[in-house]
């Protein structure tokens, strides 16, 4: 057998194998044994048959066996690399999605505008040391109106239209008309000092229309310390209004009178629709009146036996429903009630965002 | 209220002009909600003042000045010679007429002017009519807008008598007696109550006192000779008399709040100048006055320390208070470290110190007052623990798909009724009743959340919406053990929810859509209440009530008693609300649910491999999985860790009448690798018990 032969047929079949083609590892695993494979392989086959050879031919042998497994083995090598790069692409071809389709999303819920804006309330003033209080929304006299300085018989009594519950009490039985009762129930059970923030539900008989609900929300601030005074009542307000609305929000505070508090003051607001320009909402003012506020009135504060020359205190409030129209824009307080998921369904997955 | 600038400006001494007036208005606390445009050679700006209850003083055109001069420090001008007594002649008014005063505590003072030979048809002058026609007051004849115009002019309201229709030329002050009866100037009848005050003649009333004349004795366009009252009435006497026969006019809104008695006789007097100008005749001499108890001079004083304290300011002054209240009418005596003052017998809301503190910062102006925020004593924390336990369940129900709704919570209590046992189980009593409801229909405080909600999702559902999920936290009314004298003991929380129609669908979902089941609100149920009490820890029990269909309603339970109900609504309520077939509401009574979350101490676990076996047979109908759970439990195999339903199916491959259940057995060791031998073991020997004690069929 001519050993130059060996070489050349070696070569000979690996051109015309290669010429063929793999189309599958497997394919190409089979095409790689048959040539480089450590026990039959036809390569290593020539190798394998050197020792038998006159020593003058050895050299000649080798070199042109040794150039042969060169070219196979780059060969295969690229080949190899060719069978990579094939599945690899078939993989991405049977993954790919169309990912312009809807993702599987978890159903998401909506929490209501008047939870969101009463939590971002609480958030606020959590963040300044205030404890969250609350207290029935059935109420009696004693604490919705007397312990807070409303006498009987009293105008001051006609601004909150009452619902009186049709059950014999000693003290008359209502529905809160606000949630001033929630800081008589507080400084009577906590003492002073106290800082208590107090949200909740209120009624007053008011015929149903866009800007009135028989039942509404309230949250109200209170204060109780030794030296609290309105300048605390100024700053508090502001850092409140500026926190809720935006940093460009100014406050406006206007005597007035409310039963419980005294001095009394009516807190008005940089318009949120013109910013202060003066515009149809706010009648040309640049101030809409938002919150009701004052000093704690020394009859409330003795009513609950804390002594007024010690401690004084400041308390201000007003109305989530309306906090929640100014910062949404929605044209009716009446859609707060009605569970319309054309509504609710704006505020699903929906947080209410610091603006300041 | 409206008031014109002009007539506010006649008792200015230096009128500021209409924007610093309304500024200053404003800083006293009696802001101008808004300002029609005076009309060309007309009365001026009318300026729409937002006046508080306690402010009667403020309700006159002469009131709004005051306010005026005191903060721009500004003299009111030298009163008008209108407010000095006319000329008078002839036969002196004390032989003419008398007045009698029986109830002094209820009326401290009556004046009473004659005036006699006029022209009662005549218009007021043209002055008067045009004022009164620019706030609003319609301009009727000379008598009557005179006392018109003293009214919004001094605040005082006054009433003019055609005198020869009095009987026996007397003015009486009493009760009304039982049974009488009185015709008002707006020609009601009215059945005068024992409790009313009347201006009687020497027969019959012929006054609504400080409410409104009677119509036999008013001036007409006959009327000769005119008498005119000016009284002060108590002002809870007149609020209830007004509230009784459902009325309110401008006397009554201001003798309500307080009148200032010393106004009385330069009212008169200005009516009858008003009168003599424009509709002739002559003044009988003399005044009638006749008083009733005397008020008391009230005295109070003012410390700059308190001024200071509730101010916050350590600018203001002494010299600065004395000084402001006095510019408000307060006679003001200073002391080294404090001011003593009178109080004007018109300033009814002036009591205490700290009345005299806000008297004060309204001259000074609030927007003055530094402002700072309060230094933090006491650390902040949630008074009412079960308000945390609201707020879990509300961030449970939204995480899981639904919408929170806020209901009203007045009833029609036959809308309860199908809920009525549920009611009753969760401590619910009789409705409580609204005495003077809004709507007769709804006059009742609702007892459970869940008719709201089916109204709600009803509403969608008409609406064309193919599924509702919504959820409302709230108070119900009425507790069986409730205290009337003790408002918190009768409320209960509640946490309702209504799922209804189809879970949502999502494309890549073989089919379109399932509609909502029992064990979607049941799992919501174990899943909102997770935090507190662990799903093993609830009980639950078939239960049966008409709001609900029937086998497909369950109550449960913890240790602690009933905690809600879950159940398909019934059909009734379903058609009436247009909701689809699979509509499904709860509620949890969550005051039952304990405010200290579960234990959160760590649990360790076992490092060994778990070993799954299920077991499938196929079982009579009436064999519960709560039955199965026990009885496996029970037999006490060795290693098993969980044991839940794989699956249950009724169907092909099942016997007619037979379910399948496959049931899915853990096992793990804490301290080595099971073998599956030993598994196979302990399942083979519950499959042996299940077969023996249920019959089941493998």
């Amino acid at each position: 057998m001519d050993n130059g032969d060996a070489v050349a047929r070696v070569l000979e079949a690996f051109r015309e194998a290669s010429e063929r083609g793999v189309s599958s590892r497997g394919e190409f695993e089979s095409l790689k044994g048959r040539f480089l494979g450590r026990e039959k392989g036809l390569v290593p086959g020539l190798f394998g048959g050197l020792r038998d050879l006159p020593a003058s031919e050895r050299a000649d042998f080798g070199a042109r066996a040794n150039a042969a497994k060169r070219e196979i083995e780059d060969a295969i090598a690229a080949m190899a690399e060719e069978v990579s790069r094939r599945e690899s692409e078939a993989l991405a071809r049977a993954s790919s999605v169309d990912i312009t389709l809807p993702g599987r999303r978890v159903r998401a819920g909506a929490f209501h505008p008047l939870t969101l804006v009463r939590r971002r309330v609480e958030e606020i003033f959590l963040r300044m040391g205030y404890s969250t209080a609350d207290g029935p929304e059935l109420e009696n006299d004693f604490h919705n109106f007397e312990a807070l300085n409303f006498p009987p018989e009293h105008p001051a009594r006609d601004a909150q239209d009452t619902f009186f519950v049709d059950r014999p009490a000693k003290s008359p039985l209502l529905l809160r008309t606000h949630t001033s009762p929630v800081q008589v129930r507080a400084m009577r059970k906590h003492g002073a000092p106290l800082r208590i923030l107090a949200p909740g539900r209120v009624y007053r008989k008011d015929e149903v229309d866009a800007t009135h609900s028989p039942v509404f929300h309230q949250v109200e601030a209170l204060v109780i310390d030794r030296g609290i005074s309105m300048a605390d009542l100024k700053g508090t307000v502001e850092v409140f209004l500026a926190e809720l609305f935006g940093p460009n929000t100014h406050a406006r505070f206007i005597p007035t009178f409310f039963p419980f508090v005294e001095p009394g003051a009516d807190i008005h607001m940089t318009c949120v629709f013109c910013e202060g320009s003066g515009c149809a909402k706010c009648k040309r003012s640049g101030w809409i009146e938002i919150m009701g506020a004052g000093a704690v009135h020394p009859k409330v504060l003795a009513a609950a036996d804390i002594d007024p020359e010690e401690f004084t205190g400041f308390a201000f409030g007003g109305g989530i429903d309306r906090f929640a129209l100014l910062l949404y824009g929605f044209p009716d307080l009446r859609l707060l009630f009605e569970g319309d998921e054309r509504f609710l369904s704006q505020y699903s997955a929906r947080i209410l965002g610091d603006r300041s | 209220m409206k008031f014109s600038l002009h007539w506010i400006e006649e008792f200015l001494d230096a009128p500021p002009g209409e924007d610093r007036s309304r500024a200053l208005l404003d800083q006293a606390g009696l802001p101008v909600e808004s300002v029609e445009p005076g009309k060309p050679g007309g009365t001026g700006p009318v300026f729409d003042v937002e006046i508080t209850p306690n402010r009667p003083d403020a309700m006159s055109h002469r009131g709004l000045a005051r306010e005026i001069a005191a903060l721009s420090g500004t003299p009111l001008a030298t009163p008008s010679r209108e407010l000095a007594p006319p000329d008078a002649s002839g036969e002196a008014v004390e032989s003419l007429a008398s007045v009698v005063i029986q109830v002094p505590r209820l009326c401290r003072r009556f004046g009473a002017l004659l005036v006699r030979g006029v022209s009662a048809a005549a218009p007021a002058p043209e002055r008067v009519r045009a004022r009164l026609s620019a706030i609003g007051s319609h301009p009727i004849s000379a008598p009557v807008d005179a006392t018109n115009y003293a009214l919004w002019s001094l605040g005082q309201p006054l009433h003019a008598f055609d005198f020869d229709t009095l009987r026996g030329g007397m003015l009486l002050v009493r009760k009304a007696r039982r049974g009488e009866t009185l015709v008002t100037l707006d020609g009601v009848e009215r059945r005068l109550d024992a409790a009313d005050v009347v201006v009687a003649d020497a027969e019959r009333a012929v006054s609504l006192a400080g409410v409104m004349g009677g119509l036999e004795t008013a001036v007409t366009a006959a009327t000769r000779n005119v008498l005119l009252e000016g009284a002060w009435w108590d002002p809870v006497s007149i609020r209830k008399t007004a509230r009784r026969h459902g009325m309110h006019t401008d006397a009554s809104h201001r003798f309500e709040r307080g009148a200032d008695v010393a106004a009385i006789p330069e009212a008169l007097h200005l009516a009858t100048h008003l009168i003599l100008e424009s509709a002739g005749g002559t003044l009988a001499p003399g005044l009638l006055d006749v008083r009733g108890l005397p008020f008391r001079i009230r005295k109070t004083s003012l410390r700059l320390s308190r001024l200071r304290l509730l101010a916050g300011d350590p600018r203001l002054t002494l010299d600065f208070a004395a000084d402001a209240l006095a510019r408000l009418g307060f006679s003001v005596e200073r002391r080294p470290r404090r001011v003593m003052v009178e109080i004007p017998l018109g300033r009814h809301d002036i009591r205490l110190e700290d009345d005299l503190v806000e008297e004060v910062l309204r001259v000074y102006g609030y927007d003055r007052l530094p402002s700072r925020l309060p230094p933090t004593t006491i650390p902040g924390r949630h008074l009412e623990p079960r308000r945390l336990v609201e707020e879990g369940l509300t961030d449970a129900a939204v995480g899981a798909g639904l919408y929170e709704t806020v209901g009203y919570p007045f009833v029609n209590p036959a809308e309860e009724e199908p809920y009525e046992p549920w009611i009753r189980t969760s401590g619910g009593s009789d409705s409580l009743r609204i005495a003077n409801p809004l709507d007769e229909t709804r006059r009742c405080l609702r007892r459970t959340l869940i008719p709201e909600l089916l109204d709600a999702a009803g509403g969608n559902a008409r609406r064309g919406r193919r599924e509702a999920a919504l959820f409302e936290v709230g108070r119900a009314f009425g507790r069986e053990d409730g205290d009337p004298e003790d408002p918190p003991s009768l409320e209960s929380r509640r946490f309702g929810f209504v799922l209804s129609g189809e879970a949502r669908a999502h494309w890549s979902e073989t089919a379109r859509s399932r509609p909502f089941d029992f064990y979607d609100a049941k799992g919501l149920v174990e899943r909102l209440v997770e935090p507190w009490i662990a799903a093993e820890d609830l009980q639950w029990s078939a239960a049966a009530m008409p709001g609900f269909a029937e086998g497909a309603c369950a109550s449960v339970e913890t240790v602690a008693g009933p905690l809600g109900i879950v159940g398909l609504v019934a059909a009734a309520e379903r058609q009436r609300r247009s909701l689809p077939d699979a509509s499904f509401a709860a509620e949890i009574w969550v005051d039952r649910i304990p405010t200290r979350p579960r234990d959160e101490a760590f649990a360790t676990w076992s490092a060994f491999p778990p070993i799954e076996a299920d077991l499938s047979f196929a079982h009579g109908p009436e064999l519960t999985w709560r039955e199965l759970r026990e009885a496996i439990r029970a037999e006490g195999l060795a290693h098993l860790d969980a044991l839940r339903v794989a699956d249950r199916w009724e169907g092909p491959g099942v016997p007619d009448g037979r379910k399948k259940t496959t049931v899915r057995l853990t096992f793990r060791s804490g301290e080595r690798t099971l073998s599956q031998e030993e598994v196979n073991g302990e399942r083979d020997r519950l499959a042996a018990a299940l077969k023996s004690r249920f019959g089941v069929e493998f």
